[in-house]
């Protein structure tokens, strides 16, 4: 699902302070199937100038990308900024990319790094800007079960569970709502999220265990 | 008992991991206004566009850009190449010419150096040392003498 993560401390100088810990240099596998032309080979076009190539490559990764970042700092606004600074930084970086891991791992990786970084700079405790429901929700199956009789979210109303699940978030430190927001809601393995925030496997587990374990506590109300 | 109550815990723990996965796969489904992620598409790509051009383009192209009269037609080309052709020559013959005019030759062992005007001055006053004021080089002249120097002797054929 994931593609590798770019790493090399020369391909992106800029971001090696950035990073979360340690001074691994991960490797994951492969990059999400698209149609269209190769991520290799748009990337090559792109080094080359082709800004239309490199559109190709927002096109594809636009989304998810602004996902992490919008999971990762609940406010919209500062979602879209931080997706427009992450495309437009590995755009400078892109020379010194060396195609040795997937560009969108390489990207990913930038955009972990960025939004720290900038939730560290900025006021951690912002206003929750949030998204609205899609309204597909209400067919979902999780919710069906979550609203039905003698569940305690069946008097609650979405925005209210919204604002609750997204402060419960943001109470996380930084490491644990990364490994959160990566694995249960971006589907990402453990493997490749040890890679991307350069931790080993068993760090990611125990972070993610406590995280839980913390949010749990948090949303304590809604789990009786 | 003991393991009564860890299989009675692990049962809860379980059901709570399973409800907090469904609480965040929940969050799965706010979704961004499509028109606003279109503009920050499009703003993302404004400023990509922005920054490449200004980027420090390769000399040819500058050259191309700046001149294009001089690649827009093959004619002008090979004339700046024959224009080149002709001063590479030209400084090559100049070189050529002060290598083989202007040298100083030694024979083998001898070294050929510079001396300083001040020295070279002083090696000259030397050699014409400064005489007394009664020593006198020539005679007085009288009418229509000849002035010759002292000590001169002229014969006449």
């Amino acid at each position: 699902m994931v593609g590798k993560v770019n790493l090399e401390p020369d391909e992106n100088p800029e971001e090696k302070e950035e990073i979360l810990e340690g001074e691994k240099t991960p490797e994951i596998e492969e990059s999400p199937e698209e149609e269209g032309p190769p991520d290799a080979e748009l990337v090559l076009k792109a080094q080359q100038g082709d800004v239309h190539a490199f559109d190709q490559l927002v096109e594809r990764y636009h989304s998810k990308i602004y996902g992490l970042t919008y999971n990762m700092t609940s406010n919209r606004e500062d979602a879209e900024d931080l997706t427009q600074e992450v495309f437009v930084k590995a755009f400078e970086a892109l020379p010194r990319f060396k195609g040795k891991s997937s560009f969108y791992t390489w990207v990913y990786r930038i955009a972990v790094n960025k939004t720290i970084n900038y939730r560290k700079k900025r006021n951690r405790k912002r206003a929750l800007s949030l998204d609205s429901f899609d309204q597909d929700i209400k067919l979902d199956d999780a919710y069906h079960e979550m609203t039905a009789k003698g569940s305690p979210l069946r008097n609650i109303s979405l925005s209210e569970l919204q604002k609750k699940l997204n402060e419960a978030l943001l109470n996380l430190s930084e490491k644990h709502r990364t490994v959160v927001v990566m694995h249960d809601m971006q589907g990402i393995p453990h493997d490749e999220i040890a890679k991307v925030v350069g931790a080993s496997v068993g760090t990611v587990r125990s972070r993610l265990f406590y995280a839980r374990r913390q949010m749990q506590t948090e949303l304590s109300d809604f789990m009786k | 008992m003991m393991d009564g109550k860890n299989t009675e815990e692990r049962p809860a723990e379980e059901q709570a991991d399973v409800m907090l996965q469904q609480l965040l796969h929940l969050k799965t489904f706010e979704m961004p206004d499509p028109s606003r992620m279109m503009r920050n598409k499009q703003n993302i790509m404004r400023q990509v566009r922005q920054t490449q051009s200004e980027k420090r383009k390769p000399l040819l192209d500058r050259l191309e850009l700046n001149i294009p009269w001089f690649f827009a037609e093959p004619k002008y080309g090979i004339a700046a190449l024959f224009v080149a052709f002709i001063g590479l020559q030209y400084a090559g013959m100049s070189a050529r010419n002060s290598t083989t005019s202007t040298g100083i030759y030694t024979t083998t062992g001898s070294v050929a150096s510079y001396q300083q005007q001040e020295a070279a001055s002083n090696v000259v006053s030397n050699r014409y040392p400064s005489l007394p004021r009664n020593y006198q080089l020539f005679d007085n002249p009288q009418g229509n003498q000849t002035v010759v120097p002292a000590g001169f002797e002229y014969k006449e054929k």
